[in-house]
């Protein structure tokens, strides 16, 4: 299903349809410029020029956004054709929603995981063992304080959520990372994606006390 | 030679234009070096027709016509007569409910769109930029606020097409003021752009690396302006004009377009004083005195610069940021004049706020950067701005599914798949909304949609995705295809706050009488209000001023107030009424301007009312 440690830098060459250079890149020709008509239905892996891992390099996602912008924003088209138009709002609008997917942790793992296989957060709603249990008081101390306008308490309980919740983000990195080793040694993964599934969902918990304490 | 683009800058006090010269963004002033334009509309007989004056003619003309001078029409593009409320106990003349209740003006018995009123004002931009330059033009950039939504864009735009221009982007204008600053600006820096002008609101954070103008969120208030802090004043003073002569004293609208210059005046004179004072000739032997100092005007304007706070920290939390991630504010609009203003922002910021452009010059500056982006003349700078406001359908049981989160990119789009419920449908609604509230009926309906030609099949069985696209204007465009058999469905779209062309044609088409015989009892009321408030104000005149008038004058004016009053008691038809009272205020009006230069003279205290230009709820 994936192709192990795929870099940008190492992806296949392919021709422009426009020009029919041979380049390097995904979404924009690198010769002519021209923006590919495929862009707009390509992952947002692939789109980004990324390798489809967990474990990316935020400030190169925002370098090779903002570059592939420029090409395939519609500021710079407004006096071509309706076909270049409206083909310059389809991709930008496909990297835009791509860059937002991938540049926030949770919702980069959540796609990731569906990528790879795994389910979605509605076809298996499981969270890891005994998450619940703690999940419940703390939820009746956020309402308590929530009630109360104790607004020193809301603080220390935004604290204590948001270290579970960077506790659970660093499981899923750890888990990710496992997967891919699993893949190259060609290990069985379906527990591995069962697993980050319901740290996600734990993910989502958590994230929307937090949310209540504000 | 490329036809040129026309950045223009379209405010709700005033209105300025600048292109892309080769040096750089150029404002547009007309022979005798001015470059702002007064966003006032005035209208006056001309034979069987009416002439219409925009700009410096039609402000200064404000209190002589109260009931024919419309200003202010940005706050009511888009919206009903419910919305502006607020603004009908200030605003002179009428505002009545036009098709779908939404907010027009209703001038002599003929009504206009705000959205018509804009293409006043924009011809006028575009004739004076025709002047100025020498040749035709037919392209414009026009800036809104960033919190518009989706039917104040459309109705912007649908305003410059009237004005005969083809309006290749709808630009923000926290955004386009942050262009015309970060000119020479290469590095990775924060901004936080404050742009509180004279009728709107808005906070735009932005982060500007090599070039690219990354919006990261913004927030504010499309009401909320110095004509809120004018008000303000209008109310303290005509509160206490009653409380000492009587609480059912009635402001006629000549004095109430009195009262406003007063307030305006009184508002920049207390930016650069500490006290300012206000007389005001009642007539009848009455006058009103009082000094209000800066502290008075600060207290009393306070909640507002309040309000734009919160909006600030509400755009820093959807970003992601405290105020020590900004490395830069921007003030932007006539209001960042105020002391107090500065004040707070430099206090909840902790930086000096930058002001080193001209507030009222920033934004057509801006849009001519973004004209020259589109003309191909600028490649340097690119411009990626978000939809302030998160779009959504109505779901079962009322509730708002939202597709796309405020503060998205865009261009941007989202799919939602929808099928039918019944066997053989082949139409189906969705409702469109755009907000942040849980309920359907507490968001904004940007109206229904309905797929159409889906082909019959059983319950259930068709599928159709439509996508939901928000354009780099932040306007709404929505296609659809069923899916199982691969068809197009057409997507008819009535807009609940907009209007569609046809709507418009035939506003503008309509005679006077089409135009009222749809209206409720509603604008009966308004247009009886109203021919009370004149009646009033007449009344008073007559026992002040009674004697400038000549025998026949006099006698004229009797016979037109007498006809007015017994069409008061008994006509049900708002335009005859109309008719009656534009009769009894024309034949008024020697003694109307008697009275009125008497007011000013004292209320202005022997400034000249050039001096009193429109030096701060400009934007």
């Amino acid at each position: 299903m994936t192709e192990p440690d795929k870099s940008s830098s190492s992806a296949r060459p392919r021709k422009c349809q426009q020009c029919s250079a041979t380049v390097e890149g995904t979404a924009v020709c690198d010769f002519c410029k021209t923006l590919n008509p495929a862009a707009a239905m390509m992952d947002f892996f692939s789109l980004l020029g990324l390798a489809e891992r967990f474990d990316i390099d935020p400030e190169e996602l925002r370098r090779k956004y903002l570059a592939l912008s420029r090409h395939a924003h519609p500021d710079y088209h407004v006096n071509d054709n309706a076909d270049v138009r409206n083909l310059h709002l389809q991709v930008s609008a496909s990297l835009n929603e791509a860059y937002q997917t991938l540049r926030d942790p949770a919702s980069r793992a959540a796609y990731l995981l569906e990528r790879l296989g795994g389910k979605s957060s509605e076809a298996d709603k499981s969270v890891p063992d005994g998450f619940l249990d703690t999940m419940m008081m703390m939820q009746e101390d956020v309402q308590d304080a929530v009630e109360a306008s104790d607004a020193a308490e809301l603080a220390r309980l935004r604290e204590v959520l948001q270290t579970q919740h960077d506790g659970l983000m660093r499981g899923v990195a750890e888990l990710f990372a496992q997967h891919q080793q699993a893949v190259i040694c060609q290990a069985v993964t379906a527990g591995l994606l069962e697993e980050i599934r319901q740290q996600l969902n734990a993910v989502s918990y958590v994230k929307k006390l937090i949310d209540l304490t504000r | 030679m490329d036809e040129i683009i026309l950045g223009i800058d379209l405010g709700t006090t005033n209105s300025l234009a600048a292109v892309f010269g080769p040096g750089g963004p150029e404002i547009i002033t007309d022979a005798s070096g001015e470059a702002l334009v007064p966003s006032v509309i005035a209208f006056s007989p001309e034979g069987s027709s009416q002439k219409i004056t925009v700009g410096c003619d039609a402000r200064d003309r404000a209190v002589e016509n109260p009931l024919s001078t419309v200003y202010s029409v940005k706050r009511l593009v888009g919206k009903t007569v419910d919305d502006v409320r607020d603004d009908l106990a200030v605003l002179p003349y009428a505002i009545v409910a036009g098709p779908k209740n939404l907010a027009c003006v209703n001038i002599d018995g003929k009504l206009y769109s705000p959205q018509e009123l804009s293409t006043l004002i924009l011809s006028e931009i575009r004739s004076r930029a025709e002047l100025a330059l020498g040749q035709e033009i037919s392209r414009a950039v026009i800036t809104v606020p960033a919190y518009f939504d989706d039917a104040q864009r459309q109705a912007t735009r649908q305003a410059g097409q009237g004005a005969g221009l083809n309006v290749l982007r709808i630009v923000n204008e926290p955004t386009a003021a942050a262009l015309a600053y970060g000119l020479d600006r290469k590095d990775d820096a924060t901004i936080a752009v404050y742009d509180f002008g004279g009728g709107t609101f808005d906070i735009s954070l932005l982060r500007v690396c090599d070039g690219v103008f990354q919006v990261l969120a913004t927030n504010g208030d499309t009401r909320l302006g110095g004509d809120d802090l004018d008000r303000e004043i209008i109310n303290l003073v005509t509160s206490e004009i009653r409380q000492r002569f009587g609480q059912t004293l009635s402001f006629p609208p000549a004095t109430r377009q009195a009262l406003r210059s007063l307030a305006e005046a009184l508002k920049i004179r207390l930016s650069t004083e500490d006290a300012a004072e206000i007389a005001i000739d009642l007539g009848g032997g009455k006058s009103f005195e009082r000094t209000i100092t800066r502290q008075q005007f600060e207290s009393l304007i306070g909640p507002w610069v309040e309000h734009t706070i919160e909006h600030c920290t509400r755009a820093l939390d959807d970003a992601g940021l405290g105020p020590a991630d900004i490395d830069e504010v921007v003030m932007v609009g006539g209001s960042t004049r105020i002391p107090l203003v500065r004040q707070r922002v430099a206090e909840v910021f902790s930086r000096e706020p930058y002001t080193a452009i001209d507030p009222d010059r920033v934004v057509a500056m801006g849009a001519a950067i973004q004209a020259g982006i589109l003309a191909g003349a600028s490649r340097e700078t690119l411009l990626l701005d978000v939809t302030p406001l998160s779009l959504g359908i109505e779901t079962l049981g009322g509730a708002m599914g939202k597709l796309i989160m405020r503060n998205s990119t865009i261009p941007c789009s989202a799919g939602e798949t929808f099928t039918t419920s019944v066997d053989g449908q082949t139409s189906v609604d969705i409702n469109v909304l755009q907000g942040e509230r849980e309920l359907a009926g507490d968001c904004r309906e940007l109206g229904r949609f309905q797929l159409r030609n889906i082909p019959p099949m059983p319950a259930g069985a068709p599928r159709v995705q439509v996508k939901f696209t928000i354009d780099a204007n932040g306007i709404l465009n929505v296609s659809a295809r069923e899916l199982r058999s691969g068809r197009e469905a057409a997507v008819q779209i009535s807009p609940a706050y907009g209007l569609t062309k046809n709507e418009i044609d035939t506003m503008v088409k309509d005679s006077v009488v089409h135009a009222m015989a749809d209206m409720t009892s509603h604008q009966l009321i308004d247009v009886r209000n109203e021919v009370a408030r004149v009646l009033g104000a007449i009344d008073k005149a007559l026992a002040n001023a009674g004697d400038v008038l000549t025998g026949p004058q006099r006698d004229a004016l009797d016979e037109a107030v007498t006809a007015c009053q017994a069409k008061l008691e008994t006509c049900q038809d708002p335009d005859e009424l109309y008719a009656a009272m534009k009769a009894a205020n024309d034949a008024a009006m020697p003694l109307t301007q008697a009275q009125m230069d008497a007011v000013l003279s004292k209320t202005l205290q022997g400034r000249a009312v050039e001096d009193l230009g429109p030096q701060i709820s400009s934007e």
